[in-house]
């Protein structure tokens, strides 16, 4: 583990001399904690589009103890909320590739392999390195919409906000995220040279995110606590998988004869 | 034995790139690795740095065995690659101390410090090496590789695209490696280089073609000749040196006779006696020296055929 943290910090001198990784890291975090607070801070006085209401009907007879206008806005929000859980999406994979492609632009790869570092320390430095900031800002970005909205919403709503739904999806969704986008971000890092590209092939996997808060936005589906343990069930699932196929790619072997 | 391999052969896809590999490289020696590209020497470092497996064979470094003790022959060995391979945004002090961590070194600091003022790169400590030319570049990397003393050291074409000012630097730097007993493995295509810095020589062509001392190599190859520059050369002369028992062979061009000796040493001052008695003016006497070149495009050659 002493190695891995060497890893980390090696990491994160490195990052802190990027600016557009600092900005990816930064930038998508502070808009997704303050667009949610003006848009219900504009709201909260504002009569419901009836529109709105007969969209959302189904949801209105599921959430019983909130006001019609206030399912309205809690759907809304909730989408912002399912927006906080791309950035372990989108952070850990654009770390991890900006770190194994750099390492491969710099054919700094085989004097680092040649030390006696494990391969599964380096992993776990690389990974710590993108998890940890992914983490952090999610967390600090709910914290501060959470603190926001406790001003801002009715208690009937900021309850609402506060279920067990939210603290699984940020507390057990959002490492699982993390761990599969770097995992991902090692597969794909091993098949392409430019951090450009391996970012935006990276950023596809947020699709699956932005369609699963979409079906919601069109009154689709009501996300419960029981569905998103279903998806941190099937999220464990391949999580192990694409571990398992990283793992086998991120090999001293494998990295100084087949990586292109 | 620093290193010491038997049949180590290593293939990519079936294609064959070491074949049976199987040298001694002493201790405190510095061993040349001489070899067209392609030739396979790149691919043995890689293998007994433990990057890559051999497909077949075995191989002992510090009397570790290559597969079952990586981890402590990792711990022994330095290597510098083809391609300096720092992290361009770090400084020259981070990029030291990330790997003297690494390699567990017991005090990072000041072991980082010691390598960067002995090789004048202390005052740039804190510039990212992006910045530094190839000279410094390869001097960070040659620091890099001794961080943790290493017992044996793999230079994989250290000079190779360095301006001559700074090729000479890392010569010289080399040469000073030599006197600290370090094994050093060099690979190179710089025969001047090798014929300078190495105590054997091994050429490579995917197998082994021979190892010697550059002058070993020589005289397995070309045997040992001495020059004789004549006021004047005649028929009778030349007779009168094929006529001695000891001479293989002599070849005249113009005015000097090269005549192939088995021990010059002992040979030459009979020699020179016989000439003079046949009437010669004996302008130079001097010993045939092939360059290291001729010894390696000969084997290289008569291998490829």
């Amino acid at each position: 583990m002493k190695k891995a943290l060497i890893v980390f910090r090696k990491e994160w001198r490195e990052i802190l001399q990027n600016k557009l990784i600092l900005y990816t890291i930064l930038v998508p975090p502070i808009l997704l904690a303050i667009i949610p607070l003006v848009m219900m801070y504009f709201m909260r006085n504002e009569p419901v589009d009836p529109e709105d209401l007969a969209m959302y009907s189904q949801f209105v007879a599921a959430l019983p103890w909130l006001s019609p206008e206030e399912v309205v806005m809690y759907v809304l929000l909730n989408q912002f909320v399912l927006m906080f859980l791309m950035m372990p999406v989108v952070i850990p994979v654009t770390i991890a590739s900006f770190s194994i492609i750099g390492e491969k632009e710099q054919r700094s790869l085989e004097p680092l392999l040649a030390t006696p570092i494990r391969v599964t320390e380096l992993l776990a430095g690389k990974t710590l390195a993108a998890v940890v900031p992914a983490l952090l800002t999610t967390w600090v970005a709910f914290g501060i919409f959470l603190v926001g909205a406790r001003f801002l919403a009715t208690p009937a709503l900021l309850r609402a906000l506060l279920s067990p739904m939210w603290w699984l999806a940020f507390f057990v969704m959002a490492p699982l995220f993390c761990i599969l986008s770097v995992a991902i971000g090692v597969v794909i890092s091993s098949r392409v040279n430019d951090t450009r590209v391996a970012q935006q092939i990276g950023g596809l996997i947020v699709l699956p995110v932005m369609a699963l808060a979409m079906l919601q936005t069109f009154g689709k589906v009501l996300y419960t606590t029981q569905t998103f343990a279903l998806a941190c069930l099937v999220l464990a699932v391949l999580d192990v998988l694409v571990i398992r196929m990283g793992s086998s790619l991120f090999q001293r072997e494998t990295i100084l004869t087949r990586w292109k | 034995m620093m290193i010491e391999t038997h049949d180590l052969t290593r293939r990519f896809n079936g294609n064959l790139a070491v074949d049976r590999l199987t040298i001694d490289v002493r201790e405190g020696e510095v061993f040349g690795f001489l070899g067209p590209n392609g030739a396979g020497k790149t691919t043995t470092v890689r293998m007994l740095a433990c990057l890559i497996r051999p497909t077949s064979g075995t191989a002992r470094i510090n009397g570790y065995e290559l597969g079952r003790d990586n981890q402590q022959i990792r711990r022994i060995c330095g290597i510098l690659t083809e391609t300096p391979g720092l992290y361009d945004k770090l400084s020259a002090q981070a990029n030291l101390l990330y790997f003297a961590q690494l390699y567990d070194v017991e005090n990072p600091e000041a072991q980082v410090r010691k390598y960067l003022q002995m090789l004048g790169l202390w005052d740039k400590r804190d510039e990212p090496v992006g910045t530094f030319s190839k000279g410094m570049r390869q001097k960070v990397a040659i620091a890099r590789a001794l961080i943790h003393e290493p017992r044996l050291l793999f230079l994989d074409e250290p000079t190779a695209a360095l301006d001559p000012e700074s090729a000479k630097t890392v010569r010289d730097f080399i040469e000073e490696l030599k006197g600290e007993k370090r094994t050093i493995f060099l690979c190179t295509h710089n025969l001047d280089e090798a014929e300078r810095l190495c105590d054997r020589i091994g050429v490579i062509r995917q197998r082994i073609i021979a190892v010697d001392t550059p002058d070993g190599l020589r005289r397995s190859l070309f045997g040992r000749q001495t020059e004789v520059q004549l006021a004047e050369v005649t028929p009778a002369i030349v007779d009168a040196v094929s006529g001695l028992e000891f001479v293989a062979h002599v070849k005249q061009d113009g005015n000097r006779l090269r005549i192939s000796l088995a021990d010059p040493d002992a040979q030459n001052p009979v020699l020179v006696e016989q000439l003079v008695r046949a009437g010669a003016k004996v302008q130079y006497v001097s010993e045939v020296k092939h360059s290291l070149e001729d010894v390696y495009l000969t084997l290289v050659r008569e291998e490829a055929r």
